[in-house]
């Protein structure tokens, strides 16, 4: 019997190698490439960016604040500057929109870029570490998060003096928490598994167990949060200085919002049109970015 | 019930405490120089000195921030600096119009959302539900501001459907003034609500239990209605809890279009007066409605879901 | 009941189901057929993703869609095709003539309502002239039939308050509430203890003998099948492989895949010293192929260890080898060993 058992093992081979495993990453840009809406978003998010990157470097929509036209002349498709027509001093509303559009690009992109890994680190740690760590880090969040967002960017701005520092500071201190929660909950699952308790008992040390062990496997939540973020503050800035606690002095979608409160009563639409269409379209882009990503990275829910 | 309530109360005085701390830091500290603050650039050395005493200010931080618990504990927060007003009445009085406009608009918005949730999930995959999704997409894709702006806009301005804006104490006067304020709320906020019920009742209708009701033989709307929708009531009432916040920044906006005399326009308007001592309380109390708001829903989790035990 | 006179029930023909999937579409059940006798249980083995489970919510009309539907064949209950059934008329059939309980008990139930509601509801929908209070007593009466101590307290209770072998009792009682004449059984005891297995088996047995419905025990677990079934398909990657008298199938077994099956169950023997022996467990070599890559001919060629060339280009067909039985044994293989 057992004799049998042996040679039946030894002599069965397989005559064909075993399917190729392919990595979450890979399987993930293979749905990514061949989603339409996925491809069309990067494009209108790319040329947003190319534009914000034009107007900082005074190559398009320069300047903003010139006369080009009549008070509130009517959008005139004979030129650039005049195809959205004039504000109540007379500028573009073309070159306002484009200025506004640089302003939500480096908000979005500055507070998410600062914001994720921040609120990463901070959850990393904290889920990692347990303990009073921990204790300490849950408290601070709670207490952050029951002031409402728009009140502590009241208070932030407030105490920073409105303009755009202000606005960076607001902005992160309210939107770490986000993914903190979620990696910190994460981290609290993933430490307990085999192959982080098998990188132990290698003799990995904490650092190498936070960084090269767990966070590979739960950095498509930052991904995720990422474009989530970057949406989020591109929002929340037009309306905080909608509000009037945001950015002065400068063409922010916002401003021109605002301005625009008054304007609709005269039938001048074109400077609300300009940017709430400008705001529209990059805010579908982000949004439906965000949900090809993840279901791209996390295909179980649809 | 009654011991959870007192332990959950119990529980969040740390997190007062921290509100407390962040308000006064910011405030206090990192803001400069509340009294200079208050009195604007060219006041006299007199003037300063005299509002240094009358807030407390001369006093070293910690004995300020001594003084501000206390202020907490017995809800007395002083005079506003503009306006002169005791801003324990202020609140009293904005209290009211910000309820009536955010308690109905909310759950107006949550009982509409859920229903249509259920309805686009029940069409799972259909054109309907294709359109729904696409629809719902589009809408949380539109900045509020231009909801508020094309409503009061058209339906207020141009066809003089609704008043332009106002507010009245009277019941009926209520209704007239926030019904606009109310129905623009909930279309603003339909897109992402009802995007979220649909994600959340369709993980729902994958699990093993409501295969269990079909195969009792349970008709399609009883397996929605019954099965699926009271266990969508625990990620719904989670999303209450997300929505809390939400509630505030709607309440500012609209009271700041419509005129509503509620605790946002207070702020704004504080805030447009460096009144120091308003904006201070005003995002702390407010703070403080978010954190019972959530021991509510933690209430509320234990009433839907019997797994949940008040203990 | 005697083997001569059982009635056939319901008679699956030629089943086909598929299902949409990213890299295209693939059949999980493919040309499925067999009969399912009043009083006697039909077992359905094989390994996860055989199509087994598939088949029976087949049979329920019960598969997700989308991805997935019935794309071919029949299933005729009393002579009747369930595929032709509105929805309304097919939601008649569930849970009142056909029944089915299945693999997660702690899942399975409704976790927000009574245990007592989740019965009384099936009660009350095939059940209508029965009162509120008589649809209760029911209730407790089908608690009681399952082994439930004290029903009229526990019908109060909610799923979470059960252990798991209490909740499939309650399943039991929930599908067996309106004597449906056909339970489907879907591995309902793979996710309990070995003791609370036997429990859960032999009261499935002897619901059997006393109301005299007819079985499906989908299993992977042969013990299973060995203890209840009167008849045995045996499925792989979509088909069925060999099928027959669970005597023929135990003591005679023709397709090297249920071999494997058989030879993959830890024996204890006596050697003739009468001491007992250990035999060492043999495993089939190799894994299931992905029903999107099937080998083109015989479905196990690559983990077969008597595959001959003849096995690689065709497919075979399903072939009689013994027909003494109501279901006679058949096997989807060329050789002879």
């Amino acid at each position: 019997m057992t004799t049998t058992t042996t040679t039946v093992t030894e002599t069965v081979s397989l005559d064909k190698p075993l399917p190729k495993g392919r990595s979450l990453w890979q399987l993930s840009w293979m749905r990514l490439k061949k989603d339409p809406y996925a491809i069309a978003c990067s494009v209108i998010i790319l040329f947003y960016v190319v534009v914000a990157l034009l107007s900082r470097l005074d190559l398009v929509g320069y300047p903003w604040d010139a006369k080009v036209g009549e008070s509130y002349g009517r959008p005139d498709t004979s030129s650039f500057a005049t195809f959205l027509g004039m504000d109540i001093f007379g500028r573009s509303v073309m070159y306002k929109t484009i200025y506004g559009l640089r302003i939500a690009m480096s908000i979005g992109l500055v507070t998410a870029c600062i914001a994720v890994p921040l609120g990463a680190s901070m959850g990393a740690i904290a889920g990692y570490y347990g303990g009073w760590i921990d204790e300490v880090f849950v408290w601070f969040y709670t207490t952050l998060s029951s002031i409402p967002d728009l009140l502590l960017l009241i208070a932030i701005s407030y105490a920073l003096g409105k303009g755009m520092t202000a606005m960076y500071v607001a902005l992160i201190s309210t939107s770490w928490i986000g993914i903190a929660r979620v990696i910190r909950g994460e981290f609290i699952k993933h430490k307990e598994r085999e192959y982080v308790v098998a990188a132990d008992a290698l003799g990995a040390s904490d650092f190498s167990k936070i960084f090269k062990h767990i966070l590979p496997n739960v950095s498509h939540f930052l991904i995720l949060n990422f474009s989530m973020q970057f949406m989020s503050a591109i929002k929340a800035e037009v309306i905080l200085t909608f509000l009037g606690v945001g950015i002065q002095g400068l063409p922010s979608w916002g401003n021109m919002i605002d301005d625009a409160k008054l304007e609709l009563a005269r039938g001048v639409w074109w400077q609300l049109t300009g940017a709430t269409v400008a705001m529209f379209v990059i805010v579908l882009a982000l949004n439906i970015l965000g949900d090809s990503l993840r279901d791209a990275l996390d295909p179980k829910i649809k | 019930m009654f011991t959870f309530l007192v332990r959950r109360i119990i529980g969040t005085i740390p997190i007062v405490f921290g509100v407390a701390l962040v308000v006064f830091v910011l405030f206090n500290i990192v803001g400069g120089d509340p009294a200079l603050m208050m009195v604007g650039k060219h006041a006299t050395a007199q003037q300063i000195a005299d509002i240094r005493r009358e807030y407390g200010l001369d006093l070293p931080l910690p004995i300020q921030f001594l003084h501000y618990l206390r202020d907490i504990a017995t809800f007395d927060f002083g005079r506003s600096y503009a306006t002169r007003q005791k801003i324990s009445d202020m609140i009293m009085n904005g209290v009211g119009p910000s309820l009536s406009l955010t308690l109905p608009a909310f759950m107006l918005t949550t009982v509409v959302s859920v229903l249509l949730g259920l309805v686009v999930s029940y069409f799972r995959g259909k054109i309907i539900d294709r359109v729904a999704v696409i629809l719902c997409v589009i809408g949380m894709s539109i900045s509020v501001l231009a909801y508020i702006l094309f409503g009061q806009y058209y339906l207020a301005y141009d066809l003089r459907l609704f008043p332009i804006s106002g507010y009245d104490y009277s019941l009926t006067g209520r209704f007239e003034y926030l019904a606009l304020p109310i129905l623009l709320w909930l279309f603003l906020s339909m897109g992402s609500e009802v995007r979220f019920f649909r994600t959340a009742i369709l993980e729902e209708t994958s699990q093993d239990y409501v295969r269990t009701a079909r195969a009792k033989g349970v008709s399609e709307p009883r397996v929605f209605l019954k099965h699926v929708l009271k266990n969508s009531m625990v990620p719904i009432v989670t999303n209450v809890v997300l929505e809390i916040p939400l509630l505030v920044l709607g309440s500012f906006l609209f009271e700041n279009f419509f005129g509503i005399p509620g605790l946002g326009s207070i702020t704004i308007d504080a805030l447009h007066n460096s009144d120091l001592p308003v904006i201070k309380t005003m995002a702390f109390v407010i703070s403080l409605l978010l954190i019972f708001g959530n021991i509510m829903t933690d209430l509320i989790y234990a009433l839907v879901d019997p797994r949940v035990k008040l203990s | 009941m005697s083997e001569r006179t059982a009635e056939k029930i319901l008679e699956v023909k030629n089943l086909e189901t598929s299902f949409r999937v990213e890299e295209g579409t693939v059949k999980a059940v493919d040309n499925v057929s067999f009969d399912v006798y009043a009083g006697r249980t039909t077992g359905i083995v094989g390994e996860s993703g055989c199509g087994k489970s598939v088949t029976s919510l087949s049979i329920m009309r019960l598969i997700p869609n989308p991805p997935g539907w019935i794309s071919g064949g029949d299933i005729l209950y009393k002579g009747k095709s369930l595929l032709g059934l509105t929805p309304a008329e097919m939601r008649k059939i569930r849970g009142n003539e056909i029944s089915m309980i299945f693999q997660e008990p702690m899942t399975s139930l409704n976790p927000v309502f009574t245990v007592g509601n989740q019965i009384i509801e099936a009660i009350a929908l095939h059940q209508k002239d029965l009162s509120k209070k008589q649809c209760r007593e029911k209730a407790i009466e089908m608690l009681k039939i399952v082994g439930i101590p004290s029903p009229e307290s526990r019908i109060d209770d909610y799923p979470h308050q059960m252990s798991g072998g209490m909740r499939q009792r309650v399943m039991i009682a929930m599908a067996l509430s309106c004597n449906p004449h056909v339970l489907i059984a879907d591995e309902p005891t793979t996710a309990l203890d070995v003791t609370i297995q036997a429990q859960i088996l032999e009261l499935l047995r002897g619901l059997q003998e006393k109301v005299g419905m007819a079985m499906i025990m989908i299993t992977h677990d042969l013990g299973v099948v060995a203890e209840v079934c009167d008849d045995v398909i045996v499925m792989y990657a979509g088909k069925v492989v060999e099928q027959g008298s669970v005597e023929e199938i135990f003591k005679n077994p023709k397709h090297p895949y249920t071999k494997g099956l058989l030879n993959s169950i830890p024996t204890l023997t006596k050697d003739p010293t009468g001491k007992v022996k250990k035999n060492r467990l043999e495993t089939i070599a190799g894994i299931v192929p992905s029903l999107l890559d099937l080998p083109k001919g015989c479905r196990f060629q690559d983990r077969c260890p008597y595959v001959i060339d003849a096995c690689r280009p065709v497919d075979p067909e399903l072939r009689v080898i013994k027909d003494d039985n109501r279901l006679p044994h058949a096997i989807r293989c060329i050789r002879d060993i």
